[in-house]
């Protein structure tokens, strides 16, 4: 069996002593990643990257196999298999919402209970169409995307002309936050209405409400999202940042936009592929600035609270995780139900 | 970083009202702007917020915008005087800053003061006049600064050329000190006229190179067998990313009468076309094949500064 790599590098990012916050040195584990689609899972192989540590998926039959190797080099290649399956070369893998959920971490701790709860998606994950499903790439680290979901401000500057002007009569944003997950609520009156809601989703009002809740889990950049527009409807969305590297991101979203207008509920999915290009145009070289031997730290205005909140707390559970401790606080329940949270039930 | 110096690192038209451009020096990545009166300026392109390139940030009433969250930064000295929805009694902070350098612009280049003291003196491009119909340029060459110095010296039809002229190998003499340049001339003939240079008694032409020991202000004339030039560049280069070097150069043709030249030379002269560019292609076995000959004095004058500094901070 392979010695684990990723504790190794973990040891070695805690020397530092600036750099040590540094959003792109987080590699944090025992969690489930949602890795895949399972509609993308089928009899034939397909790779994927978590931590820079290869997940091959495929089918035998109707149940979903996820290993270091390809199928046809497990029995061969079987010493190659590290830590991280025990040895087996078969990682703990799971099916919900949609998703192919695979265990990052040690073996022995992969519970069920430790999945995420996302309570707008059928837990099955039967009926979610494929248009709901889109999987964009981001050219940073998995924390930096989440960074960058989290913060509102980009949007007025780098979106203007995607999704509305910013302007609003009051705009007031709340952070709490446990030991394993961060949760923004932002409620904004009277903003202008997005063009796209404007014209394609039959909102014909000037201005509405806003109520968004986005709800980060730390492990596994799994964002929860539920914005809820007066007048209009939510658009409840997940998008879970696959650490691919330091230096990559993926997202397979769902844009669960079922319950939205047609056709609005088809386009709205859509939008990541203008708003994604936009974020890697600053997400690709501020990344890239996080490698250099920069020992200033980066300046914060009130407006990066929640962003400050979220490194440190990554920065917390990296440092527990480090000293050895790879255990859920009291606090945290993955798989509690967050539907009162995220304001889908008073 | 020792001695401060300025570089030459753009020329001015790259760079118009509410413009930005994104230049590196001395490996630094530094974001210039021109504001809407005209006035260049240059801060570090990384905004000290998240670390954005400000090169990638629109020119506002006031300074450099950041294209991420809109955090504005004054040109003059770096301060950042804006940051959006802050309440009209909010302040931000006096040391929120990005770092910011001396500018000034001077015969069609643009220069930067880095390094330490006090920004002062003549800038790289303070003799260049030009005096008749002129051309640039700018290009990214794949050699790192120190080996384009060197080049320069021992090789020069390595990296750029001239038009119906052929650069020979015979230098005259060695490197002579000229102030902070080492000066260097070759012998070179008009191309598919006249004999070749194995049987030329006297060159025709001569290149001379002026070289600078340290920084990037490279001066190159072509002259005639008078030694009357018929061309003046000044060829601006600094040290960009991953051991390329950029430079971006102007220079003008002298109005004067040549004789024999080549039918490539007047053809260019006549569809005003510059006689001078960048060799379409550098090739490395070219580059590896030069003898290191003139560049040596360069390079024991370097050596010897080392060691010269090495003392005064030993004696510190």
């Amino acid at each position: 069996m392979k010695r684990n790599p990723i504790l190794e590098t973990g040891e070695d990012a805690g020397r530092g002593s600036k750099r040590d916050w540094v959003p792109i040195n987080f590699d944090l584990r025992d969690t489930w990643f949602p890795v895949a689609y399972c509609a993308d899972v089928g009899q034939r192989p397909i790779r994927r990257i978590v931590h820079a540590q290869d997940v091959y998926l495929w089918r035998e039959g109707s149940r979903v196999r996820a290993a270091e190797l390809r199928p046809e080099l497990l029995e061969r290649m079987r010493h190659a298999a590290t830590h991280f399956t025990a040895g087996s070369g078969m990682y703990p893998v799971e099916e919900r919402y949609g998703y192919a959920w695979v265990w990052y971490g040690n073996p022995d701790s992969a519970h069920e209970a430790l999945i995420p709860n996302i309570p707008f998606l059928p837990r099955d994950g039967f009926g979610i169409p494929r248009y709901t499903q889109r999987a964009v790439r981001f050219d940073a680290s998995s924390p930096l995307s989440v960074e960058n979901l989290i913060d509102l401000t980009h949007a007025d500057f780098l979106h203007a002309n995607s999704i509305g002007d910013g302007r609003s009569e009051s705009d007031v944003v709340e952070v709490a936050a446990t030991s394993e997950t961060v949760t923004r609520t932002r409620i904004v009156t009277r903003k202008s209405v997005a063009p796209v809601m404007r014209w394609v989703g039959g909102v014909r009002a000037r201005y509405q409400d806003l109520r968004a809740v986005l709800h980060v889990h730390l492990r596994n950049n799994v964002c929860i999202s539920y914005p809820m527009f007066t007048p209009g409807y939510a658009i409840p969305n997940v998008q879970p940042f696959v650490p691919v590297g330091k230096h990559r991101s993926r997202v397979d979203q769902t844009n669960y936009t079922v319950h939205a207008p047609a056709p609005f509920r088809w386009l709205m999915p859509r939008i990541s592929y203008v708003i994604q290009p936009q974020d890697n145009s600053v997400l690709r070289p501020q990344n890239a600035r996080y490698f250099g031997p920069e020992e200033r730290n980066d300046l914060s205005s009130r407006f990066d609270g929640p962003g400050n909140r979220y490194r440190l707390l990554m920065t917390r559970l990296a440092a527990r995780q480090r000293n050895g401790d790879f255990s859920y606080g009291a606090d945290a329940d993955p798989s509690a139900d967050i539907s009162m949270l995220l304001g889908m039930r008073e | 970083m020792l001695d401060g110096r300025w570089w030459a690192i753009a020329l001015s038209e790259a760079l118009i009202p509410g413009s930005t451009l994104a230049v590196v020096c001395e490996g630094e990545e530094l974001a210039l702007f021109r504001d809407l009166a005209g006035v260049v300026f240059a801060l570090e392109d990384r905004c000290p917020h998240r670390r954005v390139p400000l090169s990638l940030g629109p020119v506002v009433p006031g300074g450099l915008q950041c294209p991420y969250h809109g955090w504005t930064f004054e040109g003059v000295n770096g301060r950042c005087v804006g940051i959006p929805n802050l309440r009209s009694d909010e302040r931000v902070p006096q040391r929120y800053t990005a770092r910011c350098f001396a500018v000034r612009e001077l015969n069609g280049f643009i220069h930067v003061w880095r390094g330490m003291g006090t920004p002062g003196g003549r800038v790289p491009a303070y003799d260049y006049q030009c005096g008749g119909p002129e051309y640039k340029g700018e290009a990214v060459i794949p050699i790192s600064l120190d080996a384009c110095r060197d080049v320069m010296l021992d090789g020069p039809q390595c990296l750029f050329e001239f038009s119906g002229v052929e650069i020979t190998d015979f230098f005259y003499g060695d490197p002579r000190r000229e102030g902070d340049h080492l000066r260097l001339d070759r012998g070179a003939v008009w191309r598919g006229k006249g004999q070749k240079p194995a049987f030329v008694r006297d060159f025709p032409l001569v290149l001379r190179t002026r070289v600078p020991l340290v920084g990037g202000d490279v001066w190159i004339e072509l002259l005639d067998g008078d030694e009357q030039p018929l061309m003046s560049i000044m060829l601006a280069a600094s040290e960009n990313l991953r051991g390329t070097t950029r430079f971006c150069w102007r220079g003008f043709v002298h109005s004067r009468a040549v004789r024999g030249a080549s039918f490539e030379w007047w053809l260019r002269r006549l569809t005003r076309r510059s006689p001078f560019a960048p060799v379409a292609r550098i090739e490395g076995a070219e580059l590896a094949a030069l003898a290191v000959a003139p560049s040596r004095e360069r390079q024991a004058w370097a050596a010897g500064r080392q060691d010269a500094t090495r003392m005064m901070e030993g004696a510190q």
